[in-house]
């Protein structure tokens, strides 16, 4: 037992000296603090924002096609090796880069390129970098693109990235929470979207440098130790396994606490209707009271992949006919009176009351009655 | 009330297996070690197919689906199994508190009932955990609603099977054949979320959900039998259960439940058992048991005829003991062989397109497998064993189950290295739902692997064997 733990303990401070030695881009040691500008302080100087209760959203860029936040510093960047946006909702097409001023040069910005990676900037390290030097006067955040869909700007740090800030910034990412997501169902992270050290890889180093250590202590040390014992192997393996299980574990518990939160002690409707799609369920129920009983064939049309297929489910046990895979509703000339369609939030899907023609994509029109329209939906039935 | 119904709905397959199995007599009553656990494994996964048989026959009877169509003919039907293995000894109360005893008073030292209760705890609280998304998320991940549901909704409202058609078949259709995103999915996944639906009185697609968590439990405990029987000792065996029940991913798919991969992975990891241990002891029953678990691998996947004809190689090395690692090679190259020749071609087999596009994606496999938290440490565990072991791979103990794995691994590379699947793969939306089928398999060989590796004594060659 003693043995097995000596090993392991050994096997977590080889690697981690090792992963350090590797990752700490300047002093390993420093009492400087983190410095951090909140959203609250940044200023867009080019494009649109708008602060919200999640901090400063970004959602259009000016007439140059960029926009750019900017915050007033004014810090010695001596110690200071890496700077992190904390972003989120980030497109993946956007180009973005860090951009300072400093003191030996007030008239020129520095600039350095961000990577997007999981839908936010990762952090830059500037240690090598020969203009981040003296005093840093100004930093500011270029982003080029289409920002159709507005990006979250929470703050910015600036970071002294000692060893202890890694390990702690490595910790804060295993235990990140991880709730359910679309994505759950094929790979889980374990912690955040974006981890610098996967905890599974780090674990597995761990255990095999401590086999190595103990096969070769057992080569030539058995007097000390004693022969090499397959037990001690085993037992190394399924403890590390567990210590990857605790983390799974504890956040199952923190999921568990969320579901409970969202839905317990709710019928099986008010479930839905707490759920992501309460909208559309919501729309769904009151679309299907004014539906004849199954079961007559649906038609179901949405702009977003997410709210056709999901609205469609919504409808079964009508005969219902969605296109799992593109957003185009069939030719008119395959609807048939006594059909009826669903329409959620989709362009180019005309009604004429007057005429009551119903017509899609530039299509023929057809005959058609409003059953009911309500915030974007509408239910019609085809005569 | 209606919950209860539920439970009671939810407890009937299982009691249905397990009646079926002691009225068969299986495991065989000189076997003891594992043998609940064992039989409790199987028992959920055979009561549920014949569930779903059942409700098939129904259907095609033209009867409708409801308690008394369904509920009470299986009851009876459990009723008499246990009453025939009542009479015929294969079943006595003794049973029952001996098995009580050796879960909660397992015959082991201190420190090792310490992690037995600990572990068991630990697996409980799992459990719990995984109830709590099954009984309040409603109805979540993608697939589940856009091509299981669907047909459990339908089938549930109209109380028979009704089918599922193409778009351009479902036009000009005049029957009143439903639609939607893949119509051609077998039918046993919608048919376990009708009954949960009959049984609690209404559609509920959160509750219609708990048969996946009873999989889960049931694998695990097939997975303890299993190991258990094959002479491993009860802690370790406790600890292969544990390495199933621990899987990520699998834990993901009994919480978000409605995806047929959990139950395709039950299936076939136990109709591999049953296969492993119709080869080490030749006991038809074994056999009967895994041909009958095999055959119902493709009635819950398509792929599933797949992963049942991946049992065919360990088959033939285990009547063949001397020659069959041979056999099985060169099946390997003509297969290949022949893959080089269909990949020259666009030839579609099971929806996957065939064609040379050979693209080995290293790094979906390097992310998906040793990077993510999908699979915990599977996998640098499986590559370590299997180099440390490689020489055990062919011994007569482990070889039939050896060919089986390897094939399985063999099918998870073509699909990803050799048709369209490959596009998906990229973004892990495939690669590791794919490796799911095969995991729990993995952990079972692992552990066997293991102790072959550090057994003491000389491995024992089962009888039928070392005579062939």
């Amino acid at each position: 037992m003693w043995l097995g733990a000596s090993l392991f303990a050994a096997g977590i401070v080889l690697c981690t000296v090792g992963y350090l030695a590797l990752s700490v881009p300047g002093n390993w040691f420093s009492s400087l603090p983190t410095l951090r500008w909140s959203a609250a302080e940044l200023a867009v100087t080019q494009g649109s924002g708008q602060r919200t209760d999640e901090g400063l959203r970004v959602g259009a860029t000016g007439p140059e096609g960029i926009a750019i936040v900017s915050i007033q510093t004014s810090f010695r960047s001596a110690g200071y090796t890496t700077v992190a946006w904390d972003t989120g909702d980030v497109p993946d097409h956007v180009a973005a880069a860090l951009v300072w001023r400093n003191e030996y040069q007030p008239g020129r910005r520095f600039t350095k390129p961000l990577t997007v990676e999981a839908r936010r900037l990762l952090p830059v390290t500037l240690v090598d970098d020969p203009n981040w030097i003296g005093r840093i006067n100004g930093l500011a955040l270029i982003i080029r693109g289409d920002l159709a869909h507005p990006i979250l700007i929470r703050g910015v740090e600036a970071k002294p990235m000692t060893a202890v800030q890694i390990l702690h910034d490595r910790v804060g990412e295993w235990l990140t929470f991880e709730p359910w997501s679309g994505g759950s169902i094929n790979s889980r992270n374990g912690g955040a979207d974006v981890q610098d050290l996967p905890l599974p890889f780090f674990v597995a180093a761990i255990v095999g440098l401590a086999l190595i250590v103990y096969a070769v202590l057992a080569r030539w040390l058995p007097q000390a130790i004693g022969p090499f014992r397959p037990l001690i192997a085993g037992g190394l393996f399924v403890f590390a396994w567990f210590l990857l299980d605790v983390p799974w574990q504890w956040n199952l518990i923190r999921q568990g606490h969320a579901t409970f939160q969202q839905y317990a002690g709710k019928s099986w409707r008010d479930r839905h209707l707490a759920a992501e799609d309460g909208p559309l369920f919501d729309f769904i129920e009151k679309a299907r009271a004014k539906l004849p009983p199954p079961p007559v064939r649906v038609f179901m049309a949405a702009d977003s992949l997410y709210f056709r297929d999901r609205g469609a489910y919504h409808l079964y046990p009508y005969n219902v006919y969605f296109n799992p895979y593109q957003n185009t509703l069939p030719d008119a000339s395959k609807l048939r009176a006594g059909d009826y369609m669903v329409v959620f939030r989709r362009k180019s899907v005309q009604f004429d009351p007057a005429l009551k023609k119903l017509r899609w994509e530039g299509g023929q029109p057809v005959d058609a009655e409003l059953l009911f329209a309500e915030s974007g939906g509408a239910v019609f039935a085809i005569h | 009330m209606a919950y209860a119904a539920l439970t009671v709905g939810l407890i009937l397959p299982w009691l249905l297996g397990l009646a079926l199995l002691f009225a068969l007599g299986w495991p065989r009553r000189g076997e003891t070690a594992g043998a609940a656990a064992l039989r409790a494994g199987f028992g959920y996964c055979v009561g549920a197919l014949l569930l779903t048989l059942w409700m098939r026959l129904l259907s095609v009877a033209g009867i409708a689906f409801g308690w008394l169509s369904i509920g009470l003919p299986l009851a009876i039907a459990t009723a008499a199994l246990f009453a025939f293995a009542r009479r015929t000894g294969r079943i006595a109360a003794v049973d029952v508190r001996a098995v009580i005893d050796s879960l909660l008073r397992p015959p082991l030292p201190r420190w090792q009932r310490i992690v037995w209760i600990g572990l068991l705890a630990w697996l409980a609280l799992r459990f719990l955990l995984l109830a709590a998304d099954v009984a309040w998320q409603p109805l979540y991940p993608w697939d589940a609603w856009v091509q299981w549901a669907t047909k459990a909704r339908v089938w549930y409202e109209l109380g028979h099977i009704a089918p599922f058609v193409r778009a351009d078949q479902w036009f000009t259709d005049s029957t009143g054949a439903y639609f939607d995103a893949a119509p051609n999915y077998p039918a046993t996944v919608p048919l376990l979320q009708v009954w949960s639906c009959i049984a609690l009185g209404r559609w509920d697609d959160s509750a219609m959900n708990w048969p996946w968590l009873l999989l889960l439990i049931a694998l695990t405990c097939a997975v303890y039998g299993a190991l258990r029987g094959e002479g491993v000792a009860r802690l370790t065996a406790l600890v292969g259960a544990y390495l199933v029940a621990s899987l990520p991913l699998l834990d993901t798919h009994a919480a978000l439940a409605g995806y047929a991969d959990l139950p395709m992975a039950t299936i076939y990891t136990v109709a591999a058992i049953a296969f492993y241990r119709w080869a080490m002891r030749r006991d038809w029953l074994d056999a009967a048991l895994a041909l009958a678990l095999a055959a119902c691998c493709p009635l819950i996947k398509i792929p599933g005829l797949v992963w049942a004809l991946t049992l065919l190689p360990g088959v033939v090395v285990a009547l063949m003991p001397r020659r069959g690692l041979k056999v099985v090679g060169i099946m390997y190259a003509l297969g290949l062989f022949a893959l080089l020749a269909l990949a020259r071609t666009n030839v579609a087999i099971l929806g996957y397109r065939l064609h040379a596009d050979f693209d080995p994606g290293w790094r979906t496999f390097w992310d998906a497998y040793l990077l993510s938290s999908s699979w915990n440490l599977l996998w640098y565990g499986a590559v370590v064993l299997a180099i440390v072991g490689a020489r055990r791979l062919g011994a007569p103990r482990l070889a039939p189950l050896a060919v089986v794995v390897g094939t399985g691994i063999a099918f998870v590379l073509f699909v990803t290295w050799f048709t369209n699947a490959s596009s998906w793969m990229q973004d892990l939306t495939t690669l590791n739902r794919a490796t799911l089928h095969l995991a729990p398999l993995v952990v079972v060989f692992g552990v066997l692997l293991w102790r072959e590796l550090t057994a003491d004594a000389q491995p024992v060659v089962p009888a039928v064997l070392a005579s062939a």
